[in-house]
């Protein structure tokens, strides 16, 4: 006699149905993990390939021809990066404590770089600046305004002025108070592999910092 | 109309006599079977081979095979050829690579371990024109694009002879046993101590050829390990969950008997 | 009820009453009790087809649709791609074994009768899926833009030249240049995403179909109350899922230890359209249609004789004349079946072959003998045979158990 009422699972007790009970939950579960793990490289295959990871690799930059005052940008993980030669009138001004109070992080307490360059001038060497040259707001690439006062006020020290929505940097791209963007601008990982070339995308030997733990890029 | 059987009877006859002649001069011998470290499911690359291999083909075949797809990075680390970063570098660093320079104008730079492997020609027709009008092929896939993979790879190497007396060769053209016609625009290009091997192994043409197809191999398809690891581990999983099923399945169609 | 979820069922079944619908297809819906694994493969074609559109869709996320970076973008997912070998040879390998299943589902419909009243609207979906799968897995196969993949396109689309009168402009149109270049690979990639869309569309119409009077049963005879019958769930939900786990295990096999086993090395060259390959030959689902298509020396009845021999299976229901469904009940019928079986077997080892000496004769015969079983066989030995006496019902066939009674689905 069949009975299709009683097919219902577990419905009895006794051993036949609790073998069953164990055989249904057992493939759910084999099922089930199998299914994660067929959906699992999927998802990961989604993450940079291994060829644009290896594209995002170290670069060499030779700064020698930067002169002081100057600015060049060059592209690291498609990213722009300003490397700024800068002038010792300029570096003094950093120091001045009447321009730290109206930053909103002077001493770069929130972590947007690297040990090494947890420092008044946030940098391996004074005189050079590297930093990712992406506003912390909501991403445009502020323009260089190294010279003070001009158009911008004469209380502006110089630095960066974001064209979308006005926020503004000093020269160690430490963010102003009063102006949108959150954070001070990013500085990425980077050695000097000799006086005249700079390796953006490197730490120093003695360092194991990892870009990805910045606040914000 | 002629009478239909005679008709067949006669193009049966030819067919056959033209199908034997056929078969005389083309007849390809089945190639010599290799064993190779990395058979079977369970096959895995012989690292010491990779790297030989990769010599050969450094020093030998990229003269006039490029590899398109390869980059020099992708030769670093335990599931490649087991180079080591830095060594990787070197390797690379000893290419030039076309660039552009500060004023824009063209300039040579070494190459990185991004950089996929220079070409030894420019282009197809600089290739063809160094090679009898011949396009030496690229070798990034040619394991996956040939029938009978590295065997084929490993015959063709080791496969030229002379000529028979009484086959006519064309111009320029090499005789090898396996080749499909048995004319290969290719020169021999091994031989016994073609290469001095840095692991010091005995360098004999039968090695070399080896080596290569076993380096070729790993270029055609670096991810096999991983494929068939994963394959493993994938069919007993499988094995185990269709077993928990016919039980299952079993179980709920028992009331049914 | 005080439990959330009665109440969130009842509160969106009373809005969209998917509860109430899977209720009904899976719990109420009633399935004959003797369906044997030949039932399977139905569900394992709508599993396919659901792998094939999930890594698909991955796979188009990675590569690239123009003529200078399509194969190279290929091999990038192969070497570069987190899994992306995977997901390549489970698509290259995924489509072989969509036209395994679906071949042996359709073999099953013409030994079962499957396509017999009231179920010919059933099967006239199902063709219409079959000729959506062949457009899609040729159109997929271009897009490597390997040596097969250029020079099967070039035959293909040559074929339609045979139309007489504006064959040409059909070909260029298809084109959209004077051969198969950029823009053809561009169109077929475009389509190549737009059709398995398409194909659930059309399966989800072959279910409502199929739902109507519900499924053919290995005795062929209709169900006559709830006795014949037994819910969907978890009987058939349970099988079905097993019958998955053993394909997946042959598919693993394939995808992990032998993915090149069903493709052709050609098209592991880059499309050179200055030199054709020693031989053209499509993918090993299409061979028996290639054959089809050589046989015949003219080129336009070649075309024809090839869509003709899918045509034909449009209008099975009306050939078949035979009042009895399944081939169990039908002794002559039964032979002849495994004759088609055989022929088509034939026309794909035929089709392999370049088309000089018997595999001319061969093609030949097969190809006669395809048309002959639809539109001679079928007819005549349905009028002129005499079937073997059926059963009153299928639960009384079952419980017989020894009785004339092949696979009587619980017993397997």
């Amino acid at each position: 006699m069949v009975d299709s009422q009683s097919q219902t699972l577990g419905a009895h007790g006794g051993d036949p149905s609790t073998r069953r009970d164990f055989l249904v939950i057992a493939s759910s579960a084999l099922a089930g993990i199998g299914a994660a793990c067929a959906v699992w490289p999927l998802i990961v295959s989604m993450n940079p390939a291994r060829d644009t990871l290896a594209a995002g690799a170290p670069i060499d930059i030779d700064i020698s021809s930067v002169q002081p005052g100057q600015q060049i940008v060059v592209l690291w993980r498609s990213r722009p990066i300003f490397i700024v030669h800068r002038t010792s009138d300029e570096l003094k001004k950093l120091q001045d404590s009447a321009d730290l109070s109206l930053l909103r992080d002077a001493n770069s307490d929130v972590l947007q770089q690297p040990d090494y360059a947890k420092n008044w001038h946030r940098s391996v060497k004074p005189e050079l600046l590297v930093l990712v040259g992406i506003c912390t707001h909501l991403g445009c690439i502020p323009n260089f305004v190294p010279a003070p006062g001009g158009g911008l006020g004469p209380a502006w020290p110089g630095g960066y002025f974001c064209p979308c929505h006005g926020s503004r940097y000093d020269l160690a791209g430490r963010v102003f108070t009063g102006v949108p963007a959150p954070f001070n601008l990013p500085v990425p990982p980077h050695r000097f592999v000799s006086d005249t070339v700079v390796r953006i995308g490197e730490n120093p030997p003695d360092s194991n910092f990892d870009f990805g733990s910045i606040e914000q890029i | 109309m002629r009478p239909i059987l005679s008709r067949l009877a006669l193009a049966g006859i030819a067919l056959i006599a033209a199908g034997a002649a056929h078969a005389q001069s083309e007849a390809i011998p089945p190639l010599p079977a290799v064993k190779w470290s990395f058979d079977g499911p369970f096959g895995t690359f012989d690292r010491a081979a990779l790297q030989r291999g990769f010599q050969v083909y450094s020093q030998v075949c990229s003269n006039c095979h490029s590899m398109n797809l390869l980059a020099y990075g992708d030769l670093a680390g335990p599931g490649a050829l087991g180079y080591t970063e830095e060594q990787v570098k070197a390797i690379a660093a000893e290419k030039q690579v076309n660039d552009v320079d500060d004023n824009g104008q063209p300039a040579q730079r070494p190459a990185r371990p991004s950089d996929h492997f220079v070409a030894p020609f420019a282009n197809e027709k600089a290739a063809r024109a160094a090679n009898n009008g011949a396009l030496p092929p690229d070798l990034s896939v040619i394991i996956k694009a040939r029938e009978g993979g590295a065997d084929y790879v490993h015959a063709i190497l080791t496969g030229f002879r002379e000529a028979p007396a009484d086959f006519p060769m064309a111009d320029g053209m090499n005789y090898n046993l396996y080749f499909p016609g048995h004319q290969i625009a290719m020169p021999p290009p091994l031989q016994d101590d073609s290469v001095a091997y840095a692991d010091g192994t005995k360098a004999t043409l039968d090695q070399e050829a080896r080596d290569v197809a076993t380096f070729l191999t790993w270029a055609s398809e670096p991810t096999m390990e991983e494929r068939k690891r994963t394959g493993v581990k994938v069919i007993l999983f499988l094995l185990a969950l269709t077993g928990v099923l016919y039980g299952a399945k079993r179980r709920i169609w028992a009331s049914l008997h | 009820m005080a439990r959330p979820q009665n109440k969130l069922v009842r509160w969106i079944d009373h809005r969209l009453p998917v509860f109430t619908f899977l209720e009904h297809e899976l719990n109420e819906y009633p399935t004959p009790k003797n369906l044997n694994y030949w039932w399977n493969f139905g569900s394992l074609a709508g599993i396919v087809l659901i792998i094939m559109i999930v890594t698909g869709i991955f796979l188009a996320m990675q590569y690239t649709p123009h003529v200078d970076y399509a194969f190279n973008s290929v091999e990038r997912i192969m070497r570069d791609v987190n899994y992306g070998w995977l997901m390549r040879y489970i698509h290259m390998n995924g489509a072989s074994f969509f036209f395994i299943i679906t071949y042996i589902h359709i073999f099953r419909g013409l030994y079962y009768g499957s396509y017999k009243a009231p179920r010919e609207l059933l099967w006239i979906l199902g063709v219409v899926i079959l000729l959506l799968m062949m457009a899609t897995a040729f159109m997929g196969y271009v897009l490597p833009w390997g040596q097969m993949s250029f020079w099967g396109a070039t035959v293909i689309t040559n074929l339609f030249s045979a139309f007489p009168g504006i064959g040409n402009d059909i070909v260029t149109w298809l084109w959209g240049g004077f051969a198969v270049g950029n823009p053809t690979l561009n169109r077929f990639f475009s389509l190549h995403y737009l059709l398995p869309f398409v194909i659930v569309a059309v399966v989800g119409l072959h279910l409502v179909a199929l739902h109507q009077h519900g499924s053919n049963n290995p005795l062929g005879i209709d169900r006559k109350g709830p006795q014949d019958s037994i819910p969907f769930h978890p009987y058939y939900t349970y099988k079905d899922m097993f019958g998955l786990s053993v394909f997946l295990v042959v598919f693993a096999l394939i995808v992990f230890f032998w993915p090149n086993a069903l493709s052709d090395p050609q098209n592991y060259i880059p499309a050179n359209p200055m030199q054709t390959p020693p031989e053209i030959v499509p993918e090993w689902y299409f061979l028996p249609f290639y054959a089809i298509l050589r046989s015949i020396p003219s080129k336009l009845f070649g075309v024809c004789a090839m869509f003709g021999s899918i045509l034909v299976l449009f209008i099975v229901p009306w050939l078949d004349t035979s009042k009895v469904r399944s081939a169990y009940f039908r002794p002559i019928y039964k032979w002849v079946f495994w004759l088609l079986v055989i022929d088509a077997f034939v026309l794909g080892w035929v089709g392999a072959h370049r088309p000089e000496g018997w595999f001319v004769v061969i093609g030949r015969i097969g190809t006669l003998y395809y048309y002959a079983h639809f539109l001679i066989l079928m007819p005549f030995i349905g009028w002129f045979e005499r079937p073997l006496p059926l059963p009153p019902s299928i639960s009384e066939a079952v419980l017989k158990k020894r009785g004339p009674v092949p696979h009587a689905g619980a017993a397997e």
